[in-house]
């Protein structure tokens, strides 16, 4: 009996080498190559409706339009506040630029005062209007740092039923998690979309900081879009929903969408 | 044939029951309709009273035509329950018919705050038609640029802008020529500043010169320009961003928004001095520009103006009618400083008279700071701010702090005080004994 077992050992090590499964694994770079791979279409139109919630329970909701077009490779985003309607008019405006080497453009409406403020978008770290997202966060859209992170691929799980490659980030240097406000991260890369499902970070000092799950991921006009996705901050217990709806990658957006003066003079 | 006019019969109502269903969801997702309720209680310290007691109320509805044009309206109830910022009904008699409030008793007014027509024609051209509000420049708290539409001065510079601009009818044309964006205005609409009365709690008393002691004066009603096209405002903006700097050259040919105060001395029946006020609109141009540019953390803005034949009340005794003219320069250089949930925005303003005139309570160069320091608390529930403005010359100014506090989703509340300090011979010290603390709620539907 013995000696089958050691047989039988013998041979599974012979079919399957150790760290083989961790050497079958794609590398991290790869992973996220193939997030920013990933069909986005060229332009998207969507209702996004952001649910803060505090660690006594109280919900504020901001409902928006969050348009975004590609204009060959650098990436536009504007988000229109539609409600509460005492901010009704507050606009936001991005040019996310294809060399990670300059800065973003990033302009903020505010109807209060009619005017168009430059925000400085080197303060990536920086929580995006209230919510437990970051400029950054924001800004990548379910894909994975390409630039930020050295990435180590340590596994399979699945996540929301989903078969999902896990990786560990840590920045590259002191500088740049300082910059994100993260000191690790860890994230769940579906294998067969290559859409982030899940992800959790740590801050500088270490701390267990956030978990992010995306779901109720479908396709829309033939394209995978995430539908929610619900952030908790540990460190405050405040969370926040975003839920999307609405889905158009199919109508086009004229350019002039992306202006200043379209933030001034609303949709 | 009477099933067949059933029949029939049945399928129209069919297709025009779904045809008006129809229409009636394309009109529900056209109209759009909104309500926002603004309260503000102040209580001046100096009086131990109440200073206003508003409450105001913001409709406002839109309706798309299509993907490139709306109508927007947003209409004002407004009420103040303490009666005392514009006691009574106002004459308005600086504002044209069509932009006049409707008054309701002493307390209340209606007023159609905008009314406009938007749209692209061809992807090329934006056009605004209609009752609105243009604002040009960067500067917070002190305007440069911000000239287009006047200002009501029930509460001086303490009321947000957004109330206290009086919206004009006007036209405004955007459109591209290569990377420059071209902004071209027309202002047929003759409304300029409300001042308030000599009784009123902001009446502006440092602009005027007062008549030497013993003797009287008349003020006679100012001459408002009233030709629909030869008395028209005009203007223009050209704006560009380039390499991470955003510019933008602006001319405008307007009146200015104050009248200029001519005046002489005269004798009456009894040979006793007289001296009789007549205010007048006058004509001005106004060059001017601003930039802006990120560097790292922070934002570095600044905006010119040069206004030419600027009138000025002056000193001298042998001023023709009492009024000195000279170019005038200002000039604001601005920082914004965000890190994380705290901004700290500083701002430099400088007033140069170009030429060698002796104004009225005034130097040759002026002097303006003005600091702002605000945090977001709580994921933006809470938010306290401190608005500091200061006249170096004079040493005069006003320090502002607000908190405001998101109850729900639709309600924020205010608690905030406006305090002046300085000579009350200049213009924020001589509303000193205004410095209030105020409570205010605003609620959105």
């Amino acid at each position: 009996m013995k000696t089958i077992l050691v047989l039988g050992l013998l041979t599974i090590g012979l079919l399957f080498p150790a760290n083989s499964i961790a050497q079958s694994l794609p590398s991290g770079k790869n992973i996220a190559d193939n997030t920013y791979a990933r069909n986005e279409g060229i332009s998207l139109n969507r209702t996004l409706t952001m649910e803060l919630k505090d660690k006594r329970g109280k919900t504020r909701i901001r409902k928006t339009t969050s348009l975004r077009k590609y204009f060959g490779d650098e990436k536009r985003l504007a988000i229109f506040y539609l409600t509460p309607k005492s901010v009704m008019g507050t606009a936001f405006l991005t040019y996310d630029y294809p060399d990670a080497s300059v800065d973003d453009d990033q302009w903020l409406y505010m109807p209060a005062l009619r005017k168009t403020r430059r925000i400085s978008a080197s303060n990536r770290g920086d929580y995006f209007l209230g919510t437990d997202l970051t400029y950054e966060d924001i800004k990548l859209e379910t894909r994975i740092s390409k630039d930020d992170y050295n990435y180590k691929t340590i596994g399979l799980e699945t996540v929301d039923g989903k078969t999902c490659y896990v990786l560990d980030g840590t920045p590259k240097n002191n500088t740049i998690a300082k910059e994100l406000g993260y000191s690790k991260v860890k994230l769940w890369v579906d294998t067969n979309i290559w859409m982030l499902r899940k992800a959790e970070s740590w801050d500088v000092a270490g701390n267990h900081l956030k978990t992010t799950l995306i779901s109720d991921i479908k396709k829309v006009q033939g394209i995978w879009t995430y539908h929610k996705i619900e952030v908790k901050n540990h460190k405050t217990n405040h969370e926040t929903i975003f839920r999307i709806s609405d889905v158009d990658y199919k109508t086009e957006l004229n350019d002039d969408v992306f202006t200043k003066e379209t933030l001034v003079n609303g949709l | 044939m009477s099933l067949r006019y059933s029949v029939f019969m049945i399928l129209l109502c069919f297709f025009l029951g779904v045809h008006g269903q129809e229409k009636q969801n394309k009109f529900k997702k056209s109209f759009k309709a909104s309500l926002v309720i603004d309260s503000d209680f102040s209580y001046e310290f100096k009086s131990e009273k109440s200073q206003k007691s508003e409450v105001i109320l913001k409709p406002e509805f839109s309706y798309k035509l299509n993907r490139n044009s709306k109508f927007i309206l947003k209409g004002q109830l407004y009420t103040d329950f303490s009666d005392n910022l514009e006691v009574g009904v106002p004459k308005e008699e600086t504002v044209s018919n069509f932009s006049k409030r409707l008054f309701i008793g002493d307390r209340t007014s209606l007023e159609l705050r905008e009314f406009y027509f938007h749209t692209k024609i061809q992807k090329k051209l934006d056009l605004t038609i209609g009752k609105q509000q243009i604002v040009w420049g960067e500067t917070d708290g002190l305007k440069l640029l911000d000239v287009v539409n006047p200002q009501n001065f029930r509460e001086f510079i303490l009321d947000d802008f957004e109330d206290s601009r009086i919206p004009l009818w006007s036209l405004k044309a955007e459109f591209d020529i290569k990377s420059i964006d071209i902004q071209i205005v027309w202002i047929p609409d003759n409304t300029y500043h409300i001042t308030q009365g000599f009784d009123a709690p902001f009446f502006t008393k440092s602009l005027f010169k007062s008549p030497p002691e013993g003797v009287q004066s008349t003020l006679n009603e100012v001459k408002r320009p009233k030709r629909f096209f030869a008395d028209s405002d005009v203007g223009f903006k050209l704006n560009t961003f380039n390499k991470g700097w955003d510019v933008s050259l602006n001319y405008f040919y307007y009146f200015d928004d104050l009248p200029v105060f001519y005046n002489k001395l005269q004798f009456n029946e009894n040979n006793d001095p007289l001296i009789v006020i007549n205010p007048k609109f006058e004509r001005q141009h106004l060059l001017g520009g601003t930039f802006n540019k990120v560097f790292g953390s922070s934002t570095f803005r600044g905006e010119i103006a040069y206004i030419f034949n600027q009138n000025f009340a002056s000193n001298k005794p042998e001023a023709n009618l009492g009024i000195e003219t000279s170019d005038q320069f200002k000039s604001a250089i601005g920082i914004d400083y965000i890190k994380g949930e705290h901004i700290i925005s500083a701002q430099l303003f400088s007033d140069i008279i170009t030429h060698d005139i002796s104004p009225y309570n005034r130097d040759i160069f002026e002097t303006n700071i003005s600091l702002k320091v605000s945090q977001e608390m709580m994921n933006d529930n809470l938010n306290s701010e401190v608005i500091w403005v200061h006249n170096a010359n004079h040493g005069d100014g006003y320090i502002k702090p607000q908190i405001s506090y998101w109850l729900n989703t639709n309600t924020q509340l205010f608690l905030g005080s406006s305090i002046f300090y300085g000579n009350e011979t200049n213009l924020f010290g001589q509303f000193k004994d205004r410095s209030r603390t105020s409570l205010g709620m605003r609620w959105g539907i």
